[in-house]
């Protein structure tokens, strides 16, 4: 290991024991017995809560580095990500909670997975992220010594409604952080943050106005209608000063570091300058450029974040880029990051996303023609792209069949196909060109 | 031109716009364009302070959280005049979610002040603890309704409201005999919580909308050849939706 600052003393941690053996290995087996029947779960975590309730409070505790929350209503699987190899660049076993289950009880069973059957875990530091909704009441459990919040957008209006909530919820959260509250200052909620009413101090993140100013879309956060009034600045403590396609400038604490993102846009450029503050502040004196740098380029594209994948098996001369998109901002950014109307193009939206009234909200007009538009809300998304003047040259809501479309399509000048996708029809997607046997997917 | 032109202005779009209520407006932009040749369209988007053109010819206002509400409540009451007098002159209007609400007769919150409304719509609005979220059908006058609701709201019509749809799936937002009914009318303006939005999955009411504002222009509207393919993409989304209403979608009780 390289040097870091001191971590919190173990004996510090509450102790865990013999005590734990029980519920832990429960734990386990229900966790073993669920991926035999092929999900994933919540059970192991509940029965363990039930059977040992400060259990998760003394896992918690044993981090050296602490518990980091990652909150927001996009990004936080990015980041999540982001701040993990940037940690690991710096030597420290991070530990991570890996799919998607970022609800009370999933935390849980990820974090049973990693222990030991004492009751021990054996990672240096956990950077989960956490579901909005619950971050206030896991963090009385988890003692979390950073809070990030990445964003307000209007997302999940069918969950919450009221987007201020949103916002309240995850500034009530940051309330708990011992260690440091992290926050987006280019948001017009969270910028208002009362530091006063934070145990710990505020570090702000962001993009210069310029870059800001220069996107088509902005940064497409909410607006606060509460009061009206857009974000009020701040210093940031890791500002990103240049963006050309994945390649990244930020200036983190006076210092300058270069980067290359997995996939580009402007959204997953705040990510990292958020992803940046976050590792500083966890590392203190131990930060060094290079090596987040470093944590950068062995970041893996997480799945439908510019990952690509062969279209057809075997052959390599095509791929596939999936884009995933989940709300109105998400679809907006990622188009944005487009360098041009792509060659070839499938777009997929499911049940899977209950409301798409959304896609009217959305600026399409940097794409001139779509291929094929699959899923069950097919006619839906082709109706929206008929209103834009966006030329399609099939509607087909099965999936299979859109995918056998695609791949009758002559090959690509670039080699490259891009599918713009919901979770759901990822997952789908990915299934039928043959890469559906991999680790579920993190949302 | 000016003739041939159709001003379509939105409120508030910034604040009252959250639920694809651009799409209202691109609805009945393309239909008109598409309509006859040399037919064009202006959005004319009206925020707080901005002047209400005096020869718009559709006025859309859309959806958006309780505090957008009250951000913009009182700018909306400093128009109530002008409103009820283009309603009551028969001038087409389209209100959604928050913005239906702003022009009944108030909104009784959770929490926090009632919502005085403009009046302009026979109905009262009570906020309430359970979500209606997901696709709803109603039988209405000018063919069937179709769309997604998402709201905690329960309407309380006057005797003297003109109900639009009957609901045969989903929840609607107001009692009806002994079901549910889904948007109010008066003369040619609709109160209606239908997103998805609605204009774009509902040619005939959007028909309905272009006609009424041909009429007062002294034109004739007829969707024609030009809206064939809208028609046919909107068939696919209204069948696709219909086939599957009914199934009400979780909403996580928070
Ligand atoms: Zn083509």
């Amino acid at each position: 290991m390289t040097t870091l600052s001191e971590p919190r003393p173990a004996s510090a941690a509450r102790s865990a024991g013999p005590r734990y053996i029980f519920p832990v290995l429960v734990g386990k087996l229900a966790r073993f017995a669920t991926r035999l029947r092929g999900g994933g779960g919540a059970l192991p975590g509940y029965l363990t809560n039930k059977l040992a309730p400060s259990l998760l409070s003394t896992l918690a505790n044993q981090f050296g580095y602490g518990v980091v929350f990652v909150l927001g209503s996009n990004g936080k699987t990015t980041t999540t990500h982001m701040i993990s190899e940037i940690l690991r660049a710096h030597g420290l076993n991070v530990f991570t909670n890996p799919t998607g289950a970022n609800l009370p009880q999933g935390v849980t069973s990820a974090l049973l997975a990693d222990a030991t059957l004492t009751g021990r875990v054996r990672a240096d530091v956990a950077v989960l992220e956490v579901d909005e909704g619950y971050a206030a009441e896991l963090a009385d459990v988890l003692a979390p010594s950073v809070i990030l919040s990445l964003n307000v957008q209007v997302d999940q209006l069918y969950r919450f409604y009221e987007t201020e909530r949103v916002a309240d919820m995850m500034l009530e959260a940051s309330s708990r952080a011992s260690g440091h509250v992290v926050i987006n200052r280019d948001d017009a909620y969270l910028s208002k943050i009362d530091e006063g009413a934070m145990r710990a101090p505020v570090s702000y993140f962001g993009v210069a106005p310029a870059l800001v100013e220069a996107s088509a879309h902005g940064l497409a956060n909410a607006e606060d209608t509460r009061s009206g009034e857009s974000a009020v600045f701040h210093e940031a403590f890791a500002e990103v000063t240049g963006a050309d396609g994945r390649a990244v400038t930020a200036v983190v604490d006076g210092a300058e570091v270069g980067f290359t993102l997995p996939a580009p846009g402007m959204h997953y450029a705040a990510d990292a300058a958020a992803a940046l503050t976050v590792a500083s502040r966890v590392l203190g004196d131990a930060f060094r450029g290079e090596r987040a740098s470093s944590g950068f380029a062995t970041m893996a594209p997480a799945f439908g974040r510019g990952e690509v994948i062969p279209l057809r098996e075997g052959a390599d001369d095509e791929q596939v880029e999936f884009v995933m998109f989940k709300n109105g901002p998400s679809l907006q950014l990622n188009i944005d990051a487009l360098s041009g109307s792509p060659e070839r193009m499938l777009m997929a939206i499911d049940e899977g996303t209950p409301d798409v009234s959304w896609l009217y909200d959305v600026d399409l007009s940097s794409i001139e023609h779509v291929d094929v538009v699959t899923g069950e809300k097919a006619f839906q998304l082709a109706l929206r792209l008929e209103h834009a003047g966006i030329p399609i040259d099939l509607v087909e809501p099965d999936m299979e069949k859109a995918v056998a479309h695609m791949r009758a399509l002559d090959a690509t000048s670039r080699g490259r196909q891009t599918w713009f996708v919901n979770y759901e029809l990822m997952m789908i997607g990915r299934k039928i060109l043959g890469h559906g046997d991999q680790e579920v997917a993190r949302r | 031109m000016s003739e041939q032109n159709l001003r379509i202005a939105q409120l508030y779009p910034v604040e009252l716009g959250v639920t694809g209520d651009r799409g209202n407006v691109s609805a009945l932009q393309a239909r008109w364009e598409r309509s006859s040749d040399g037919r064009t369209t202006e959005h004319v988007a009206v925020g707080r302070g901005d002047e209400l053109p005096d020869d718009a010819d559709i006025i859309v206002i859309g959806n958006g959280p309780l505090s957008a509400m009250r951000l913009v409540a009182d700018d909306l009451r400093a128009r109530s005049a002008r409103l009820e007098s283009l309603v009551a002159g028969g001038a087409p209007l389209l209100a959604v979610g928050g913005g239906a609400e702003l022009l009944s007769e108030g909104v009784a919150p959770l929490e926090g002040e009632r919502l005085q409304g403009l009046g302009l719509f026979p109905f009262r609005v009570s906020r309430t603890h359970e979500r209606r979220v997901g696709y709803v059908v109603a039988d209405a006058s000018h063919g069937r309704l179709v769309g997604f609701e998402d709201h905690a709201s329960e309407w309380t019509l006057s005797d003297d409201a003109e109900v639009y749809g009957t609901v045969t799936a989903g929840s609607g937002s107001f009692a009806l005999g002994s079901g549910r009914g889904e948007t109010v009318r008066r003369g040619a303006a609709y109160a209606s919580n239908v997103q998805g939005p609605a204009l774009p999955l509902n040619p005939q009411l959007t028909n309905t909308l272009l006609a009424a504002a041909a009429e007062r222009r002294g034109l004739d509207f007829a969707p024609g050849a030009g809206a064939a393919e809208l028609d046919r993409l909107a068939d696919g989304a209204r069948e696709a939706i219909i086939s599957r209403a009914g199934k009400v979608f979780n909403s996580i009780g928070l």
